[in-house]
């Protein structure tokens, strides 16, 4: 009996051991997951894939029967904003037009708000909750890399943690923190816009914090938008990020904090595309590459 | 050839898990009140109780292999679930010596083996700082819905697996094979 127990006591012993070490190993700054934990996490968001797509598509039947209920009430509305949009669209054309003409003249193509979309799909959540983050089913075969911008129609919801061959792992704006900053700001006529920095979630009150860096003459309203400004050199600019809900000076009195509130509902994703910006300059992405660790 | 059959049911459990987080509608996420599935772990107490004989520990070996997948594919902390399932098995494995196995029991046993997990899982992340909370709203927000909510999950599944693991076991695990 005492062997037996001298047995389990080593046992637990070896153990803690290699869980202190295992901890220690995934907390450590890693550039790349090792090979088997790829293939791990490929194989499992295979199944998920082959799993989620008819699971997908049988919501979406209900969604839509959903949706048809209060079609009639939306198409009034929608044709009255047609209306206005036909106006709005002749004079973006003619902006395209006149911006593509004066990037021509200026021998100058290239733009901080570009980007080459790629679409993809979420698969499946983390189950663990205080880790915000969701599997979407395009990888680095695809042409995604770590710390892509991720958006959906409505607005940003995150960026790429870990890309594996075939999948890759989202963080979720909800998930950000002082590791995971992003280069904001408000946009205004005359050009006085207002810089700042998204410096992580409060989990408190559920909004982003946008630390301004630079102050503008006018105060900040509520419901202005905050949109990615590009400076950071990984994500393209004009990303909406979220809207400002309040302003309160930090704790010194030196700088404020805007809480943000992100745009889109982080528990309703479906459909995603991962922004890639076009790096014409490798070494120069990598000197400015703020947004990224 | 049937010997698999454990392993690809957990092996499926755990991939619904995030497959289904992703479908669940939004209003029941969103709360105050959050949970954490362990559906995994909830097979993995009825594999301890109605498939192990006191002497072999399948469940706790399949508890570190399933354990490890869980934090690969979905924290990307190693260890972390992989010591928690492996010691919340260990116990409930520990703990069918001394009670007979019935439903009510099964319940009991799965509480005390969730309330490990959970308590061991946290009390990791809150050391390493992946998570940041009070101790006392953990209890009222996180824990007491979790094990609810993983309950009602073992409900689900009790009538549907514990005839056919008692079966597995007296087909695969007859005296004289060790583990």
């Amino acid at each position: 009996m005492r062997l037996l127990q001298k047995k389990r006591l080593f046992i637990l012993l070896i153990g803690f051991i290699i869980l202190v070490a295992l901890i220690g190993y995934s907390l450590q700054d890693r550039d790349e997951e090792t090979t088997a934990e790829q293939f791990i996490k490929d194989t499992v968001g295979w199944v998920q894939n082959l799993i989620h797509t008819p699971v997908d598509y049988v919501t979406g039947i209900f969604k839509n029967i959903d949706d048809i209920t209060d079609t009639y009430e939306e198409n009034k509305i929608l044709r009255n904003k047609i209306a206005e949009f036909k106006s709005l669209q002749y004079e973006v054309q003619e902006l395209k037009e006149d911006n593509a003409e004066l990037r021509n003249t200026l021998d100058k193509t290239e733009s901080i708000h570009e980007y080459n979309p790629i679409q993809a799909t979420v698969i499946s959540r983390s189950t663990e909750r205080w880790i915000e983050q969701v599997t979407i089913n395009k990888g680095t075969q695809d042409g995604v890399e770590e710390n892509m911008a991720v958006i959906t129609a409505k607005g940003m919801v995150g960026k790429v943690e870990t890309p594996s061959k075939f999948t890759s792992s989202v963080k979720l704006l909800t998930g950000f923190d002082k590791f995971n900053r992003i280069s904001a700001k408000i946009s205004r006529d005359k050009g006085d816009d207002v810089f700042g920095m998204i410096e992580g979630y409060d989990k408190e009150s559920d909004h982003l914090l946008f630390r301004i860096i630079e102050e503008s003459d006018k105060d900040l309203k509520e419901g202005e938008l905050v949109l990615s400004s590009g400076m950071g050199g990984v994500f393209p600019a004009g990303l909406k990020i979220g809207e400002v809900k309040e302003v309160k000076p930090d704790q010194y009195g030196l700088t404020r904090t805007a809480f943000v509130e992100p745009l889109v509902d982080m528990y309703d994703i479906n459909n995603v595309i991962v922004a890639e910006r076009p790096q014409p300059d490798d070494n120069e992405s990598e000197e400015n590459g703020e947004d990224g660790s | 050839m049937r010997r698999l059959l454990i392993p690809l049911i957990l092996f499926l459990l755990l991939i619904m898990e995030g497959v289904a987080l992703d479908i669940l509608p939004t209003p029941l996420l969103k709360g105050d009140l959050d949970f954490v599935s362990h559906w995994v772990f909830i097979f993995l107490i009825l594999v301890a109780i109605f498939y192990d004989r006191e002497n072999t520990y399948f469940s706790v070996f399949y508890g570190f292999l399933f354990g490890l997948l869980t934090d690969v594919v979905y924290t990307g902390i190693l260890g972390v679930y992989m010591f928690s399932y492996a010691l919340g098995v260990y116990v409930v494995h520990g703990l069918t010596k001394t009670l007979h196995a019935n439903f009510f029991v099964t319940i009991l046993l799965g509480t005390a083996g969730l309330i490990v997990v959970e308590v061991f899982v946290n009390f990791v992340f809150s050391i390493t700082g992946i998570a940041d909370f009070v101790w006392k709203d953990y209890l009222i927000e996180r824990l007491t819905p979790t094990i609810i909510a993983n309950i009602l999950f073992l409900l689900v599944l009790y009538p549907f697996f514990v005839k056919r693991l008692v079966k597995w076991k007296e087909e695969q695990l007859s005296g004289s094979t060790k583990f």
